[in-house]
């Protein structure tokens, strides 16, 4: 993990995610870790990832804004199920996190090569 | 006031920032609001329905402020006049099948 | 399907609906707490520094702590707080739609009690929706409770008190925070908060806001600029930041869905944040039953939505036959004093938007403070807090009438008085005699007290800080101290480090600067390695 964007001793708090088991999922297919039972946005986050998703319309990249599952920018496809918001969902092992684009997992050049397809 | 359709609000005018984003859901624009008033939807709901801004993902929670202010702006009536949009269940985003399943022995 | 019934159903485990609970709970009242996240508390776990108030506002109290003394007290009393609770709708007769887990439930309340909060503003600006730019609670969630931090270098939009807090928040852990901006002329949270902010070295840009977020996938930097009186860019004002975050703290709006959705009288108040139930001043709505508590009826502080959580669970007790008449009237008579104490002062709801120049006492305000973040040298010396005498003794630089008193009780000397009137200035009891104990540095929340000794004896002057930051220096480190303003004043050598149960990670750090900077070193920085 990440260990600069970590807090591992806090002034205030003290020793932070003591104990805490480590687990490896996957982010876009890489094994990254985190700690189990965090939300994935902070696993996400410790690990430098800025860019949860590309929009549908405009395919602008999106992160975490509200962290507190309201304004659902932070949302991923996780485990084949995409609209995911990632700051309410604890991290487990093993656990397929992937960028959306638009409302899949798949970049858009290949959603539109697809499309032509059909 | 705010629903007044006999008033003159003037003519659309193109402002710099027309291009920026208010409801980030569902990716309107400043200048798509603006136009939707001069095109005559006066009220929360009508523009809601119209371009569909704060019917996205989170059902308004970060841009509903926004877009009345930008109404109201438009309309030259203070923000309070304007009526929000109705609030309805389900208040956070839940996919249909949790909808569909009733607890059925009543224990929390 | 079927639906149980209880006599109160909170939605909100936060500090109004967690009070109001225990409240009802200890009148006898079957109670259930819904909360959609997977921790209860609300944002009480998120803020991590000390409470204003007096005692009966837990004031000292670390925000997460009072956290913890309500979750054991709700628990005592017997609530049952169910979590990952998301209420989904509320119907005719009290009826609670609540989604928990994979399913629906049904379940209905003799009295309901919404107390759901608030959620944040948001300001555009281009490149507000990269990746980078955030809430000032979406950081403090990250790092108070997630232990991440949010960026390495940060912009803090907002000089309220979430802003203020939020900036010392983010360099107590490890961030760096690059300034502070508001649009507005004035500084809008408390003086205190402020101080402790730029005595570290943040520059506060007020009249300034942000002109661009810069950066093609996510934020990479900022240009702010100042504004006119009209709130319009002044051309040639660009400033320019290198940032990897941006901070967004330009206040709150009540969360007031449920109640419009239940048919509860509405109106728009801006005095209050936004859409708001018409209610009394104990938290009864236009519909029998149906009461609210805490940011949902407006925005004000986690200490007076306590109270007023309270209040609504001595009503509800009332409302439902648990109490009589008149012990609710007794009980709300020593609450309504309790919140009046808050309401009180400079900040209070009665003085928003007034032009205040003199404080209480008739001293003339510092208006360095609000534009710049910290009373300058020459204004300081006017407040009652602050006097020169031989050996150690307090030094109080509180400079604004807010509610607020611990450090009058902390003083076992009595050296420090603000009398009966809450929000009086502190001022040096001249009749005591200071033993240096360090309890009210420790105790003051705002980080505003500083025990001085002026000169002890070798041309140098010992001072005494609050130090909440790590690593923790110690006795013999070398470095410099720094000035209200955060620059540099001189050198400095720590000379002592006290750290007790009492002060609650408040670390007292003291530096020996020469004589003549005693009343202007107020922050140390090692010298770099």
């Amino acid at each position: 993990m990440e260990e600069e964007r970590r807090i591992r001793q806090h002034p205030i708090l003290g020793v932070q995610n003591e104990g805490k088991k480590v687990v490896t999922f996957t982010y876009d297919g890489k094994p990254v870790q985190g700690y189990e039972g965090e939300p994935v946005a902070a696993a996400l986050k410790a690990n430098g990832v800025q860019i949860h998703r590309y929009t549908a319309k405009q395919h602008k990249p999106r992160g975490i804004f509200c962290a507190i599952g309201r304004c659902t920018d932070c949302v991923m496809v996780v485990d084949g199920k995409p609209n995911i918001r990632t700051c309410m969902t604890p991290l487990k092992e093993g656990m397929d996190v992937r960028t959306q684009y638009g409302v899949s997992d798949r970049p858009f050049e290949e959603q539109e090569a697809k499309d032509h397809e059909m | 006031m705010a629903n007044d359709r006999s008033r003159d609000i003037g003519p659309f005018t193109e402002q710099p920032d027309d291009d920026m984003i208010i409801c980030r859901c569902e990716e309107v624009t400043k200048g798509e609001i603006r136009r939707a008033v001069h095109e005559g939807m006066y009220t929360i709901p009508e523009i809601r329905r119209y371009l569909r801004c704060g019917m996205g993902l989170c059902q308004g929670q970060t841009c509903a402020k926004l877009v009345k202010g930008i109404v109201a702006r438009e309309l030259k009536v203070s923000p309070a006049e304007l009526t929000p949009a109705t609030s309805r269940a389900p208040m956070r985003p839940m996919e249909m099948h949790i909808l569909a399943k009733e607890e059925e022995d009543g224990t929390i | 399907m079927k639906c149980n019934r209880y006599d109160l159903l909170v939605v909100g485990a936060g500090p109004a609906g967690l009070s109001a609970a225990i409240e009802a709970a200890s009148h006898g009242l079957s109670v259930v707490v819904f909360d959609e996240n997977a921790r209860p508390g609300g944002q009480l776990f998120k803020q991590i520094h000390k409470f204003f108030g007096s005692k009966e506002h837990r004031a000292k109290i670390r925000g997460f702590r009072i956290g913890q003394q309500l979750l054991a007290e709700a628990d005592e009393k017997g609530v049952q707080v169910v979590l990952n609770a998301t209420v989904i709708g509320l119907y005719q007769d009290r009826e609670l739609v609540v989604r928990i887990g994979d399913a629906i439930h049904h379940v209905k309340g003799d009295a309901i009690l919404i107390a759901t909060g608030a959620s944040e503003n948001m300001v555009t600006f281009p490149g507000w929706t990269l990746p980078g730019v955030m809430g000032a609670g979406a950081a403090q969630t990250m790092m108070n409770l997630y232990g991440v931090k949010p960026g390495k270098k940060v912009l803090m939009l907002g000089s309220g008190n979430v802003g203020l807090v939020v900036s010392f928040q983010l360099l107590q852990a490890g961030c760096e925070v690059v300034a502070l901006v508001d649009a507005a002329p004035k500084i809008g949270g408390y003086g205190v908060h402020a101080a402790k902010v730029a005595r570290c070295g943040v520059p506060f840009f007020l009249s300034h806001t942000i002109k661009k977020a810069e950066g093609d996938d996510h934020v990479t930097g900022v240009t702010i600029a100042q504004v006119d009186e009209h709130f319009q860019f002044i051309e040639g004002t660009e400033k320019h930041f290198d940032v990897d975050t941006i901070c967004v703290a330009v206040g709150l709006s009540p969360m007031s869905q449920l109640l419009k959705m239940a048919g509860c009288e509405m109106e728009d108040n801006p005095k209050r944040g936004g859409q708001v139930p018409i209610c009394d001043d104990h938290g009864r709505t236009s519909i029998p039953g149906i009461f609210v508590a805490g940011d949902v009826s407006g925005i004000e502080e986690a200490s007076s939505a306590m109270i007023e959580g309270r209040m609504a669970g001595t009503a509800i007790s009332e409302y439902l036959g648990y109490l009589d008449h008149e012990a609710e009237e007794t009980e709300m008579d020593t609450l309504d004093h309790d919140l009046a104490g808050l309401r009180q002062g400079m900040f209070a709801p009665a003085n928003r938007g007034k032009k205040i120049t003199e404080t209480e006492e008739g001293i003339p305000i510092s208006t360095n403070l609000l534009t710049k973040g910290f009373v300058s040298d020459e204004e300081i010396e006017r407040f009652p807090g602050v006097t020169h005498s031989k050996g150690i003794h307090p030094v109080m630089e509180c400079t604004q009438n807010i509610p607020c008193n611990p450090c009058q009780d902390a003083c076992m000397q009595h050296c420090i008085k603000i009398g009966d009137h809450i929000t009086a200035l502190p001022a040096v009891n001249p009749d005591s005699t200071c033993i240096g104990c360090g309890m009210c540095v420790a105790s003051c929340p705002g980080q505003a007290i500083f025990l001085v000794n002026e000169d002890v004896g070798d041309g140098s002057a010992e001072v005494t800080i609050p130090y909440e930051f790590l690593p923790l220096p110690e006795k013999g480190t070398k470095g410099i101290a720094l000035g209200r303003s955060g620059q540099k004043v001189c050198e400095a050598e720590v000379v002592g480090v006290r750290t007790a149960k009492a002060f609650d990670e408040t670390h007292l750090l003291t530096m020996r600067v020469p004589k003549e900077y005693a009343g202007r070193a107020r922050f140390f920085r090692r010298a770099e390695v």
